[in-house]
Formats: structure tokens, sequence, C-alpha cells
């Protein structure tokens, strides 16, 4: 039954947390990832380390998609600018910048730059929308992944044959094992998560609903299109620059084919399954995005012993899963796993007053 | 309970044997687990494919010798789909399964070996074989337990290059993939050519699949070159180079590298598009599979293979590719089994250190004679031609070490 919601001030009512389940979750979940990156193995914590990485990101496309409404499939460009640019900027002033406080000049400026294409990349939406500007975004995986490439940039990219990445270090802690780092990409993933949901609640964040629900209505209430359609561009784009910096730190190597455009597209399908415009969705949509290929694999493994003849079929089984789920969740639940938790929440609150 | 010398000693021997046994367990596993990544899907999902019953093969072939000092070796095969960073999950997902009875790992491009071998520290180490002949992982001071099973690309390149001196070319031109492998060999090769006295005409890169080949080759037209070395494909583009070349009457000789010479891909072509691949040159580090004369490790593959692959294109034939990966089991097993006989334990510094000190091996067929691992790869090839009449690749070189 409802309890728990009673509200005495205005400051009570307008916290994130703003009810004892929602504490007793997000607390629940810190404690639970304490103990995760106490007693995982390896495997799970890249599994893990992935999935904060790609989280950070989607939660990037929500606040454009999601929460604006606007379309992109070239996100994936924005990870590689982050991850290239750590890099670049790590290697470039080693020496000059202490290692103790490099990731924490490094990250700002990935963030800065890729916020900065991000607003270069959203310039079209000013004109176009919906499809055409899905097209248009598209453009932005192929042309970053194509400089990357280019002799002239290959003292600072490595070109196609990708570059080392540095081992951070925070005031002196080394961040060299994967566990290391997991704190660290499940930290920011926390903030992240965090920063969006109190983004949708200022001013900005209702702008960008504002012109998602209706663009000229929004501009006729005083919201200009221009400022706050870039602005959502560059945020998103903040957040994949995040996501890469993160992507550059944990992975030992980068190389131009880890970000095509697979990935962008991975991104926009997390967002659709978990629930678009939803700060858990992004949450959903990755531990689904990430864990059922890998379930496939692993029971597949475990049903065939590793048998070569069969293990063929694994992966085009994962594609057709994945597929089918995205289907399955266009079809039946548009809003993705966020509203079907949602309402079995709804229902376990008001039992046995109500269902559905 | 009270304590007295006996209890005591009882409770020692107890406690003993409950932390030791784990220890014996972990020296004594009941067999030893070699990962594989292949990409069977993806770009490179035929030579995969291709690949991928060789494991079959040479479980078992090892097994009936006796695995490693009597233990039994089993592959865990997944699939990567060419992606550098789901061979590095599947790695570390086999290390979680298996732990220390994951004694060698065989990754599947240049791009995943690249990727892992950071991760190959302390407890995480293991021996690792790949496709891979990139001259970067030639470099055990970098990465001490990454190995070739043969020359690298620019190895391969000297050993092209020397060959057109010898045949009194001057002019090349090099024609070669936008991808990493493709460009591997590019530089040292232009180094090479000059320390030879060639002249480097052209320099061309085309895309890996659906390359333009009429640009390209009216490129290759003008810059005028006696030979054309091509880098960087597998089944695509470098025939339609060749059948592009061909059609435009140009007397140009085209010499390829390891991954562009399998009889399989060139009978393909010769049977579509007619003998164009006539005279194609290119260098092989290994002999092929129907030269069998005096490589007795071929003709146990060839019984094995008409076992255990009766019906399938495998049963007479061993593609080049399925020879690479053959040569890169048999020279970890001899590491491991090396090791294991000096009476070391099976870890990654001691194989490592067995690995790189091979020399003078007899590999039972796969090269002219006893090779040595220097820099952790293998720097002995030939060059072989190919004839549409026969369908063979035959040499045309002596074997030659760079």
């Amino acid at each position: 039954m409802i309890n728990g919601n009673l509200k005495s001030t205005y400051a009570a009512d307008e916290r994130v947390l703003n009810n004892s389940y929602k504490q007793a979750f997000v607390y629940g979940m810190i404690l639970a990832l304490g103990l995760f990156t106490l007693t995982a193995n390896d495997y799970f914590i890249l599994i893990a380390c992935k999935m904060g990485i790609l989280l950070i990101a989607v939660v990037g496309v929500n606040v454009l998609t999601g929460y604006t409404g606007l379309v992109s499939l070239g996100h994936g460009a924005f990870i590689a600018i982050g991850a290239y640019v750590t890099t670049a900027f790590h290697n470039g002033f080693a020496g000059i910048i202490p290692d103790q406080i490099m990731p924490l000049i490094a990250i700002p400026v990935a963030i800065a730059v890729s916020a900065l294409i991000g607003i270069i990349v959203g310039l079209p939406s000013l004109r176009v929308k919906g499809l055409y500007l899905a097209v248009a975004t598209l453009s932005a995986s192929f042309i970053v992944i194509f400089l990357i490439e280019q002799d002239a940039f290959a003292p600072f990219t490595g070109g196609v044959a990708g570059i080392n990445t540095p081992i951070p270090n925070l005031f002196g802690w080394e961040l060299d094992t994967k566990r290391e780092m997991f704190v660290l990409i499940a930290s920011l993933a926390f903030i992240t998560l965090l920063m969006a949901q109190n983004l949708i609640r200022t001013r900005v964040g209702r702008a960008f609903i504002a012109i998602r629900d209706r663009d000229y209505s929004a501009e006729i209430l005083g919201i200009s299109l221009l400022r706050y359609k870039l602005t959502s561009f560059a945020i998103s784009a903040a957040y994949c620059g995040l996501a890469g910096a993160l992507f550059a730190y944990f992975y030992a190597r980068i190389l131009p084919e880890q970000f095509e455009l697979d990935l962008s597209l991975e991104l926009v399908a997390a967002l659709i399954v978990g629930g678009m415009g939803r700060t858990m969705g992004p949450v959903f949509g990755v531990i689904i995005i990430v864990m059922v290929p890998e379930l496939i694999k692993i029971s597949f493994g475990a049903a065939t012993g590793g048998a070569l003849d069969l293990q063929r079929y694994a992966a085009p089984m994962q594609e057709i899963a994945f597929g089918l789920l995205l289907v399955f969740f266009l079809l039946k639940e548009p809003l993705g796993i966020n509203h079907i938790t949602d309402r079995i929440l709804r229902a376990a609150n008001r039992w046995p007053f109500a269902r559905g | 309970m009270t304590i007295n010398r006996r209890t005591f000693l009882a409770t020692s021997a107890a406690a003993t044997a409950a932390i030791g046994t784990p220890m014996i367990l972990r020296a004594q596993p009941s067999e030893y687990i070699l990962g594989v990544s292949l990409p069977l899907t993806g770009p490179f999902a035929t030579a995969g494919q291709l690949v991928a019953p060789v494991f079959s093969l040479a479980q078992k072939m090892f097994n009936d010798e006796g695995g490693i000092a009597g233990t039994p070796i089993r592959f865990v095969t997944e699939d990567s789909g060419y992606i550098p960073n789901n061979t590095l999950a599947n790695y570390q997902r086999a290390l979680a399964n298996h732990g220390t009875d994951m004694i060698g790992y065989f990754a599947d491009s240049t791009g995943a070996m690249k990727l892992i071998a950071p991760e190959l520290r302390g407890a995480n180490a293991r021996i690792m074989g790949s496709t891979s002949f990139a001259s970067e992982l030639a470099n055990p001071a970098e990465n001490p337990y990454q190995y070739l099973s043969g020359p690298t690309y620019q190895s391969q390149f000297d050993i092209l290059l020397q060959n057109i001196k010898d045949a009194g070319g001057s002019k090349v031109a090099f024609i070669f993939s936008n991808t990493e492998f493709g460009r591997d060999p590019i530089e040292h090769g232009k180094a090479t050519a000059e320390r030879l006295g060639l002249e480097v005409v052209l320099e061309e890169s085309t895309k890996a699949q659906g390359a333009d080949i009429p640009t390209h080759v009216t490129k290759l037209a003008q810059s005028g070159a006696e030979f054309c070395i091509l880098q960087g494909y597998v089944t695509g583009v470098w025939p339609q180079l060749i059948g592009g070349a061909r059609q435009f009457g140009l007397p140009v000789q085209f010499k390829g590298t390891f991954w562009g010479m399998e009889k399989f891909i060139a009978d393909r072509i010769t049977n579509e598009a007619g003998p164009i691949l006539d005279g194609y040159q290119g260098v092989m580090p290994y002999r092929y599979f129907y030269d069998r004369e005096g490589a007795p490790r071929y003709e146990t593959y060839a019984a094995l293979s008409k076992e255990m692959f009766a019906g399938t294109p495998m049963e007479n034939y061993m593609s080049t590719w399925a020879l690479q990966t053959m040569c890169g089991l048999e020279l970890a097993v001899k590491a491991f089994r090396d090791t294991a006989e000096a009476g070391n334990e099976l870890t990654a510094d001691n194989v490592a250190e067995t690995l790189s000190a091979i020399s003078d091996w007899d590999s039972g067929g796969f090269f002219g004679g006893p090779v040595t691992m220097e820099n952790n790869a293998i720097g002995t090839g030939r060059v072989y031609s190919y004839s549409a009449e026969t369908k063979l690749f035959t040499p045309t070189s002596d074997w030659l070490s760079v």
C-alpha cells in the first residue's frame, strides 16, 4: 500500500530520492556494487566496466533523443573523440602536467572537445528532424573514423594501427587493474545518472521536453530552438566524450574499428529497449544489450562444450535474439523495460487496491 | 578437545592436506585448456570457418600423442566476429572459467593481439598465438607471451623484393588495403626497395572490400611498374585487381603475401573468370599441403583429415590458413611439452622462455628445413607461382630466410 510519500516541506518534495523505497533501492545498489567490486572475477568486472561505459553514453543519447526528441545515429563518433582526445592529450602533455592530476584535466578536455563537435554535428537539427536528422548525424561516424585513420593525424591517433592508451593516475592512485577502473567507471556512471535526473528538473531540461513534445509550440512559448537544440547536442556529446575518455583509460589500446556504426546503433537500441526519456531507461537498456549476447554465448558454450561446428550458430543467434528483442519492445512496449518496472512497482505500491 | 602431541600432529596433517590439496589439483589438472577466438561470422568468416576444423584435428592428434606430459588438452572455441573487443571478452571469460587450467590462447587478428597484449600480466599472462603476421608483435621485449608462426609481413616483403631484384626487376608498385594489416609492411618495404636499388613507382591504398578497381588499375598502368606487390587482402580485391590489369593488357607481374596465396581462392577465380591468375606469384612461409614428400607431419594431418573430414573440402586439402594455425599450435604444444619435460611448471613465463629459445626445430614439413625462433617469429619463406592449368602453386625460389 502507498506509504512513505507524505511530504511536509517543499525541500522534501524536491529531493531526487523522495521516498524510502527509492532510497533503499539506491543505497542497496551502492552496497551491491561495493560487494561486486570485492568479489567478482575479472570477466564479470570486464563486462561490468563495459556496461558502465556504455551506460554513460546511453544517458547522453537519452538527453538528446529521450528528452529533446532529436534522433542521432552518430554518437559512436563522440565516444571516439573522447577516447582519442584523452589519449592524445595524455600522451602530448606527459611530463608537463603531473601524472597524478592528468586525468582530471584530460577528461574535461575530452568532454569539452566532444561537446564542441557535438554542436557542429547538431547544426542540421535546426533545419531537419526525424529520419532526415538521423541520416545527417550518421555522417559524423564516418567522418570522424575517416579522420582518425588519416596519416596526418596518425602521430596522435595511431591511424589504422590504433594506439596504446595511458594508465590513469588519480592523486597517486594508479588505476592499473580493471577492478580499480571499475570503481572509477561505476562512480562516474552513478554521478552521470544523477546529473541527468537533475537536468530534466531544471529550466533547460523542461525546455528540452517542450521541444520534444512540440517544437514550434515551444518556440511560441519563447524557447529558443537554436540554443536548446544545440545545448542538447552539446550535453549529449559531452556524456559520450566522458564515456570515450573512460573507454581509453579502460582498454589498453584503442582502434578505429571499435567506434564504427555498430556502436552508434547499439546506443540507440539500448535506449529503445530500456525506455526513452526515463532516468532508469539507459540502465535497463544497457543491462539487456550487454547481457543478452553474453548469456547466449555462455549458455551456448555450456550446452555445446565449446564444440566448434556448433559455435558458428551462436553469433547469429545473438543477433537474432537482439533483433527479436527490439521488435518485441517496439511492438509491445515502446516505452521500454522502464515502463514495465513502473507498472510492477505501481501495482505493488497500491496492492491490494489496484492492479496494472 | 584436549590438545596433546597426537591430536596436534593429526590436526596439522589434516590442515596441511586441506590447504595443500588445491595446490596439488592445480598442478595436475585433468585437462589443459587452450582458448580460441575465431571469426566464424563477419567479414572474415570464410577464413574462420576453414580454420575452425583444424582445432578438432589438433586436439585429437595431440591427445593421441599423449597430450602434454600425459595430460590431455581441450580447445574451447568462440566466435569473435573479427571484433577485437569480443576477442578480449572471450579471453577474459576463458580465464574466468578455466583459470590456471587454461595455458594458452589463440587470437584471431592483429587488433585483438594488440588489445590483449597489455592484459597479459602476472596471473593473467598466457602464451598467445594468432592468425596475425604483424611486424609489431614480433617483439619479445614488448610482447613476451605472443608469437608468430612464420615471418612478419615485413619479412615477407623482404623476400618478395629480393626475389624481384634477383629477377632483374627495377620498378615496383605497392597496392595495399587501407587496413592495419594492409599498411603494416609498406614503410619497411620502401626502405628495403631503396636498399636493393628498386624504385617504388606507386603506393596505392584501396578499400579492403569493394575497391574501385578501374581507377587503381589505371594508376598502376600510369606508374609503369614491372612488378606489383599486393598486401592486406584475403578473399576479395586482389583477384579483381589482377583481372582488371589483365583486361587492360598490362604486362605487370603480380606478387602477393601470405593471405593472398590460398589455392582454394585461386581455383575459384580460375573456375569463374578463366586463367587470369596464371603466373601469379607470392610468398608462402609453408609448403602447400599437397607437397608432402619428406613431410611426415603433413602425412599425419592427411591421414587424420581423411578420417575426420570425409565428404568435406578438408578431406584432401588443408588451406594455407589452416596450415598457419596448425604451425602455431605445433609451436605452442612443443613449448608446453618441452617445459613440462624439463620439470618446470607451465607458467606463461616458463613457456615463453622455452618458446623463444626454440632453435633448429624440425617441423616435420612446414618449412624447407629446421627453423629457429627469432624475435618470436620464424623469418622463412619461399616464392610460389600459380598455374591455372594444374591449379597448383609450385615453388619458383629456394627457401629464403630474412
